[in-house]
């Protein structure tokens, strides 16, 4: 399993080197890191703007820019930012922890979601309970992370005030300053994480219930669960110890190759809440043209999918004793 | 059939819920789009004005941002940034501010005078009491620290945001203990009120003196960077700096050296990071913020309309929307085509289909020097027709001239076909696409075809001249005769469309240098209506600026200028009872 594991991270170490590249190049192609500078009212005087294309290194060529870049990210140095008073890994450090715990919870909640409303309407197929989560998972998976971030907001908002307090807050991570006290600051918290982790979940959750129910499904209908009935083993057992483990293989695959797109959710979901994470870097590195922090950016999102990637394959092993012993 | 009713039924029922929860928050009764804002638009100064007896001892006042803090030095050319600007204003000092009715206002909280003794002599007499929150005395040694940074002489390092003005002084010195400062100048400067204002507010030169030799080119360039790259430990305003969390907020408290006279009511002001204004409604209605200074576009303005118990105005400030031409095109440098275009255009339509949506009482800008708030504004435009739209007038122009296939395809004198005019906007800007896409319509009209573009670089589009005809906005200094130097001479960075006049030039120099007022003001109108008759520039309505308030809180205003809303936070309170 280790070998496997370690020969997965070494196939990885390319796959990254290009897609950093190509990152690198199209960042440099199509944004010009002095044009907020340029477009400054008034104007930044010329030495300004030699200045500071000298500190981004924009008199070097590509390539030459871009092992320099790579080398300093292999020391820790992701380069220089726009912001010349910025210090692109330890704000990339900072955020990451923020959307991990925003990602982390939304897929929790999905997933627990996702397998037991899946596996209830697999078990319960064309019933009420069956046709009212499809159609619930359906509208999720429908709508855009925008929209629906937005909509609950509303909701948040109706809700405070049909209650008459301000339990459900709309913006940021917590309030400034926080409430004193643990109960109050734990709560604001909690307040503070109930939209942006439901929006999130949800929309992960429509397509992942609906791989669980698929799958369960097929599995329920295969020979070795007929067998285990018909040897007179427990519903529970049945289901629990034979079905559902096998069922869980394709959603393992699914919420890995997933991770890319609940990245991406983030992105929308943290600019909505205004949850100073991952996302929101993302938006405003782009928004500034600053190459370095967006090739950063990516370069981490990039190994955090490869990660997850790994993961699967390593969870297959654990779920699937054949693919162990291939 | 029943499951699938009862599935329709569930779909209905959820729709329902979501729709419900999404109009639920808006509710028009008590709905105010003028509220404590009723008079703002006559009374700009001293609308929702609350007395310090009714206003709450204590409180806290949150004030949604639309950008974070890179940079603390509000004038490096990266610390000048709007949001910056009036994120530091409650902790800076400065000579002069900019009062919502866009004139310079002394700062009497920090001085008991200042005066053009000479042409070419200011005297600054700070008050005694006046002095950083560490104790340490307001003095003209903050004034020589900011002087030196600008000049462009003693700190090359410096990378500051302009040197309007601290180039052509040769001398700052202090006296009376330094309580007196005396800035001498190489020639008269009409804008001297915009030395030393709130646009490059001081520094307190004690703590930029730790940093380096302040006699040096290296110990200034030193302090100059500290001050940008470290957040205030420091005021000389009525609030100091309790807390800073990188793209979060910004937390301030009352000052207790703060020597001025309005003594802040409020226990704290947050000014909170929210990068995303469509976003700042809901929390405003929230009361996650109490106070907005967003853009204004319609659906904000919409929103805040139908939010009970909420305040909105809007003011035209001191930024302009302008279509330009680049007159080295050598179709567009021929002024007759040039005044047909402008005069086709018809910039009420404009206004009506763009920003008029939002605010109806936006009217065509008709000059370039100064906007109407200002002292020396005066219909310059109207008279040479452009802006209004009226087709045959453009066409007789073209005709006259010797142009044929006007209407259909249009010929120039020389026989040669006009080509199509390559127009750009930036990427993304909804407002000045249309602006691009009316203006196209009103080329066609004359048989000039328009090829419309966007940019991705602002700056770079300028600056090259890829363009014939664009679209963008310029911030009009409010002092106006150092800033017509910056847009309008013909050697200036600005002048992007190659527009050459020694007679504009002359006329723009003198009135930067005259001493006396009204002379000035009448060589800049003088300049405009050369320029406006070579059709160089068409100014099309000042943008506006959008203030919303819960209508608890007293004293916070709109101030189109750069000082922005929070020029007089001193004053903020919540009013008693609320």
């Amino acid at each position: 399993m280790l070998a496997f594991a370690v020969r997965r991270i070494l196939y990885s170490i390319p796959v990254l080197i290009v897609a950093s590249f190509i990152i690198f190049a199209l960042g440099s192609a199509s944004a010009d890191p002095l044009a907020p500078l340029r477009e400054k009212n008034p104007p930044a005087p010329p030495t300004v703007i030699e200045a500071e294309r000298l500190r981004l290194h924009l008199d070097q060529p590509l390539l030459q820019r871009y092992f320099s870049w790579l080398g300093g990210v292999f020391r820790g140095d992701f380069g220089p930012s726009v912001v010349s008073t910025a210090n692109i890994g330890h704000d990339l450090g900072d955020r990451f922890l923020v959307t991990i715990r925003l990602i982390a919870l939304a897929m929790v909640i999905a997933l627990i979601l996702a397998v037991v409303i899946g596996v209830l309407t697999a078990v319960k197929q064309y019933s009420k309970f069956d046709y009212a989560a499809t159609f619930l998972g359906f509208l999720f998976l429908a709508m855009p992370a925008f929209w629906f971030a937005i909509l609950l907001k509303q909701a948040g908002v109706s809700f405070n005030l049909a209650v008459g307090s301000q339990a459900i807050s709309t913006i940021g991570q917590a309030s400034v300053p926080p409430p004193k006290g643990t109960g109050p600051y734990v709560l604001d918290i909690l307040g503070h994480m109930v939209l942006p982790t439901i929006s999130l979940a949800l929309i992960s959750y429509a397509a992942w219930s609906r791989f669980t129910r698929a799958s369960m499904l097929e599995v329920m209908n295969s020979d070795y669960v007929r067998l285990a009935r018909a040897k007179g083993l427990s519903r529970r057992t049945v289901m629990v110890k034979h079905a559902l483990r096998t069922a869980l293989i394709p959603l393992t695959t699914v919420t890995a190759l997933d991770i890319a797109s609940i990245i991406g959710g983030a992105v929308v979901t943290e600019n909505v809440f205004q949850w100073k994470g991952m996302g929101d870097y993302l938006v405003t590195s782009i928004r500034t043209n600053d190459v370095y922090a967006t090739a950063s950016w990516l370069l981490i999102a990039a190994t955090v999918v490869i990660v997850f990637n790994l993961i699967a394959d390593l969870l297959y092993g654990v779920l699937d004793p054949r693919i162990r012993y291939a | 059939m029943k499951r699938t009713r009862a599935a329709a039924a569930a779909a209905v029922a959820t729709a329902a819920t979501l729709v419900l929860a999404a109009c639920g928050g808006g509710g028009g009764a008590g709905g105010s789009s003028g509220g404590v804002y009723g008079d703002c638009s006559t009374n700009p100064n001293t609308c929702n004005s609350v007395p310090a007896d009714q206003l709450q001892q204590g409180g806290t006042v949150t004030l949604a941002s639309e950008k974070n803090i890179d940079n603390w030095n509000v004038i490096s050319s990266e610390g000048n940034v709007d949001w910056t600007g009036m994120s530091t204003k409650p902790l800076l000092t400065y000579a002069f501010y900019t009062s919502p009715d866009l004139k310079p206002t002394l700062n009497t909280d920090l001085l008991d005078s200042a005066d053009l003794t000479n042409p070419t002599t200011i005297v600054y007499k700070i008050k005694p009491a006046a002095t950083w929150d560490d104790g340490t005395p307001v003095t003209a040694d903050d004034f020589v620290m900011s002087w030196k940074w600008q000049n462009g002489r003693d700190c090359p390092a410096c990378e500051t945001a302009g040197n309007g003005g601290y180039d052509q002084i040769t001398a700052v010195t202090g006296s009376d203990n330094g309580k007196t400062v005396t800035v001498t100048l190489a020639k008269p400067y009409t804008d001297w009120q915009g030395l030393f204002n709130s646009a490059a507010p001081l520094y307190p030169a004690h703590l930029g003196a730790k940093q380096g030799d302040l006699n040096s080119p290296d110990g200034l360039a030193k302090a100059f960077d500290w001050f940008g790259k470290t957040p205030p430990t420091y005021s000389a305003g009525p609030f100091k700096v309790e807390n800073w969390q990188d793209n979060v907020a910004l937390t301030l408290v009352p000052n207790p050296s703060w020597y001025g006279a309005t003594k802040p009511k409020l226990d704290r002001l947050v000014i909170r990071v929210i990068t995303d204004a469509t976003q700042e409604p809901l929390a405003l209605q929230n009361n996650e913020v109490q106070a907005l200074f967003p853009q204004p576009q319609v659906d904000i303005v919409n929103q805040l309309t139908n939010i009970p118990n909420v305040s909105n105005a809007q003011a035209a400030g001191l930024s302009w929307e302008h279509f330009d031409f680049n007159l080295k095109n050598p179709f567009l440098a021929d002024k007759a085509l040039r005044q047909a275009l402008f005069t086709a255009v018809n910039t009420q339509d404009v206004i009506a289909k763009t920003v008029g949506q939002f605010n109806a009482d936006i009217k065509p800008l008709q000059n370039k020097m100064f906007v109407p708030q200002q002292d020396g504004y005066q219909d310059n435009l109207t008279a040479t027709g452009q802006g209004s739209g009226d087709i045959e007038r453009a066409k007789k122009v073209l005709t006259d001239a010797g142009y044929t296939g006007v209407g259909t395809a249009l010929v120039a004198p020389n026989g040669q076909a006009v080509p199509p005019l390559r127009m750009r906007y930036t990427v993304g800007n909804a407002v000045r696409q249309t602006e691009c896409e009316l203006f196209q319509q009103y080329a066609k009209q004359l048989g000039v075809n328009v090829e419309i573009s966007t940019t991705d670089s602002l700056g770079t589009t300028t600056s090259s001249g890829d363009y014939d005809v664009i679209v963008f906005g310029w911030i009009m200094s409010p002092a106006p005769f150092g800033g017509a130097q910056q847009l309008w001479l013909s050697n200036s960075g600005s002048n992007y469309g190659h527009y050459v006049n020694p007679t504009t030039d002359q006329l723009i120099n003198e009135a930067a240098a005259s001493t006396d007022i009204n002379d000035a003001r009448a060589k800049l109108n003088q300049a405009d209506k050369i320029m406006a008759e070579d059709a160089y520039v068409l100014p099309l309505y000042q943008k506006p600026t959008l203030a919303a308030v819960q209508n608890t809180l007293g004293n916070v205003r709109n101030n189109a200028s750069l000082d922005g809303i929070t020029y007089n936070t001193a004053e903020w309170g919540i009013r008693s009872g609320s």
